[in-house]
């Protein structure tokens, strides 16, 4: 797949993620234990043969840049191609761009400057891991303009209670994968399909569509641009159903369900049986599970050295859990510090939070706790 | 090419013949450790550490797993213009190649490697020790004494000095006698194998040591006694901190238990000297709900669903339900089936130990499996004992 390149579109800043997405995009979010959102965006593309991929900043994204660096540990560092960091640019503030057609409209340089066939875009606020070679060979196949990936709706993967700001497009498919309705944030969800915000497109169509937009003052490419197209059929648009393990990231109980699948071994199969994620490597040492320690049921990443009572857990690199303390149901990020005899249970934790010894903090598992990062308490 | 002040030459050729079936495909410096690690991370980490950003590899036993791991460098920040971790293998010259026939011989085939790096010294180091050094406080030394050649050495205990190559030092630590392995130690600071040389000297030695049909090509049985016999400026930079020698089944476990203690002996997770390694690019290891870990080591990758006790275990390691190790090293990939006791071992990579095996003993040598054995199910390895696919089929 050397003719597709990759564009993945930071997330802007998500009020609906409380303190975790305050000081950074979402697709910036630590998630699984190791990871950032973006990795798993970042591998597939890479793990389907992408060489080159843009990812457009717009939010909160310095920690999305100080991740990416120079694209190394995806292999995107390469003579030609690679990665290209796309910040705000022609008049658009960090603010974000009004839709994605502005962000596509401040970009169109880089579009134009590619060699590739075709373009790969996605929204970056979902966790999944495949490969689109099946996608691809779909939308030669059918002959169609746009192929956008669609999931089954379920209330659990894709919120619908928070207050996004980002659309949720349900299109209704016909039997040959022909998209023939699209229906943008409705109130009564008349067809199952859910967009992923994945979408396959001719490079050169895109430009064009782009171009078309902006002369008539268009922001939003599915109200503007796709759903037109669909009603008066100048595009054909058609729906290429992604039946693995998908969530979209959208308020914390998504970001809590998302991370405790993970202790289900179906689901980690599904994230990272088949094609590996790449991140950041921090050269921790392995964990250390010290004489005391009790660990059931959890994910744990290098660097952990663990003196109490894990259950149900997630927990980053470099976390250090006290003497007698007790953890129940918890997201620990990286290098927090978990005193002697603290007692947590449903609880967020971003990086660096200290909790003191003796503390004792309990959420709910459907309103779980959230610390912001550097928290002491 | 800009010349640079000190390069390092890593004697990695060893065929390592005491680890038994673990170097059987892998070169000793291959060999992991410590969960993550394989032993040629710690020398090469302390080079990054130190500065030093022209590594020479030298090679000649099973180079593929070694060439595979070292890559481009680029996990020791070592992927650099100008410099970078290069594996040099013995190769024809004209119509003669030979086989590197010794340490000095190894490096006096490759002064043409260090010679494009026009370097002021030349740090020679073994692929064999768990330690973590800063070459460049030896260098400062070399150079405060205006010294031919600086040998870092360690303090050892008397009763085990007659197994070491042994400095004799006056007290500002010039070497006025070197012993091998002497039967009445005058001294207990033994040679860790770590030399500082200024070129131009090296050179000397290394061309006339190849001029000389009878020596045997070595640091330390001809290069080092014809220095002192010159009346060389030789030095000793004396070493304090964790230094362990894994050359040998036991040690290797030794070393590993040693990264156990509380607190351990060598601090991996000392972020002013980290220890490079190359990421397995797995996830994070889980632990089942019936699993139980407690003093050992986990790394990315690992599922633990039975009893893991004072164990090291590498990327990718599988402990199945019912499975129970104690005080073992299990390498990357190995599997414990259910049910299966593993006691003071040693499992290598890619290993299968099948239902109900019983591996090694509460006491007794350390039991050894080699690489990708498939252990049939109910199978006993005695400790001590060494099993590998081989062995299995012989005993068939």
């Amino acid at each position: 797949m050397k003719d597709a390149m990759g564009i993945i579109f930071a997330s802007k800043d998500e009020f609906s993620m409380r303190e975790l997405a305050s000081k950074r995009t979402v697709t910036a979010l630590p998630v699984a234990a190791r990871y950032r959102l973006v990795d798993f965006l970042l591998s597939s593309m890479v793990n389907s043969g992408i060489k080159k991929v843009g990812v457009v900043m717009q939010g909160s994204y310095r920690s999305l840049m100080d991740h990416l660096g120079g694209g190394k540990e995806w292999n995107l560092h390469t003579r030609n191609n690679g990665l290209y960091i796309l910040p705000p640019f022609g008049g658009n503030s960090a603010d974000g761009y009004t839709g994605m057609l502005d962000a596509l409209k401040a970009n169109m340089d880089f579009l134009r400057r590619s060699t590739q066939e075709y373009v790969l875009m996605i929204g970056g606020r979902i966790v999944f891991n495949t490969r689109f070679y099946d996608m691809i060979r779909f939308h030669e196949d059918s002959k169609a303009d746009v192929t956008l990936m669609y999931t089954r709706f379920d209330p659990i993967s894709f919120d619908y209670s928070g207050s996004s700001h980002n659309a949720r497009v349900f299109v209704n498919v016909n039997e040959s994968g022909k998209v023939t309705d699209m229906e943008i944030n409705p109130n009564v969800i008349n067809y199952p399909n859910i967009l992923m915000d994945v979408i396959l497109v001719k490079r050169t169509l895109l430009m064009h569509l782009v171009d078309v937009a902006s002369a008539r003052g268009f922001h939003e490419m599915y109200a503007n641009i796709l759903r037109g197209g669909v009603y008066d059929q100048s595009l054909r648009v058609m729906g290429f159903e992604f039946k693995g393990y998908c969530r979209r990231m959208e308020t914390i109980m998504n970001y809590y369900s998302m991370n405790m699948d993970l202790l289900n071994p179906a689901v980690r199969r599904e994230l990272f049986g088949n094609n590996p994620v790449y991140t950041k490597t921090r050269d921790d040492a392995p964990a250390r599970h010290q004489p005391g320690a009790n660990v059931k049921n959890s994910l744990v990443a290098d660097g952990c050295v663990l003196e109490g009572e894990v259950k149900n857990s997630v927990l980053f690199r470099g976390v250090h859990v006290g003497k007698g303390a007790k953890i129940k149901g918890c997201i620990i990020m990286q290098d927090c510090d978990i005193g002697e005899g603290v007692e947590l249970e449903n609880a967020i934790l971003d990086k660096d939070v200290t909790i003191l010894s003796g503390g004792k903090l309990i959420g709910l598992k459907q309103y779980p706790i959230v610390l912001g990062k550097n928290v002491t308490a | 090419m800009r010349n640079k002040q000190m390069i390092a030459m890593l004697l990695a050729g060893g065929q390592g013949s005491r680890l038994g079936l673990l170097t059987r495909v892998n070169a000793k410096p291959a060999v992991p450790f410590g969960g993550r690690y394989r032993i040629i991370d710690f020398p090469l980490s302390n080079c990054t550490n130190s500065g030093i950003d022209t590594v020479g590899v030298l090679t000649q036993y099973q180079p593929l797993e070694l060439n595979s791991y070292i890559g481009s460098g680029a996990s020791w920040d070592l992927d650099l213009s100008g410099g970078g971790v290069f594996v040099l293998p013995p190769y024809v010259q004209g119509s003669e190649g030979r086989w590197y026939s010794g340490t000095a011989n190894a490096i006096y085939q490759n002064l043409g490697f260090i010679e494009q790096y026009d370097p002021e010294y030349v740090l020679i180091l073994s692929g064999d020790h768990i330690y973590k050094m800063d070459y460049s406080r030896m260098l400062a030394s070399h150079i405060q004494n205006k010294a031919d050649i600086t040998i870092a050495v360690r303090p050892v205990p008397w009763e085990d000095a007659p197994s070491f190559g042994i400095m004799n030092t006056r007290e500002d630590g010039r070497i006025f006698e070197f012993e091998e392995k002497p039967a009445q130690p005058k001294s207990n600071l033994a040679s860790m194998g770590v030399y500082i040389f200024t070129f131009d000297k090296l050179k000397q030695y290394l061309v006339a040591d190849n001029a000389d049909p009878k020596s045997k090509n070595d640091f330390g049985k001809n290069i080092i006694p014809n220095m002192l016999k010159d009346d060389m400026r030789l030095y000793a930079y004396a070493f304090e901190g964790y230094w362990k020698d894994v050359g040998t089944i036991m040690s290797l476990w030794e070393a590993h238990m040693d990264l156990l203690k509380n607190p351990p002996e060598v601090d991996l997770n000392d972020a002013r000297w980290p220890v490079y390694a190359k990421s397995p690019i797995m996830p994070p290891h889980f632990i089942g709900e019936n699993g139980h870990v407690e003093n050992s080591m986990v790394t990315e990758g690992c599922e633990i669903y039975g009893s893991v006790k004072g164990s090291v275990l590498s990327a990718g390691v599988v402990i199945e339900e019912g499975a129970v190790v104690e005080d073992s090293v299990i390498m990357p990939l190995s599997t414990v089936k259910a049910g299966a006791v593993v006691k003071r071992s040693i499992i290598a990579e890619n290993a299968v130990i099948g239902a109900g095996c019983r591996v090694g003993a509460d006491k007794g040598g350390i039991a050894l499996v080699g690489d990708d054995t498939v252990l049939p199910d109910g199978y006993t390895v005695k400790a001590g004992a060494q099993v590998n696919n081989e062995t299995l089929e012989e005993a068939k």
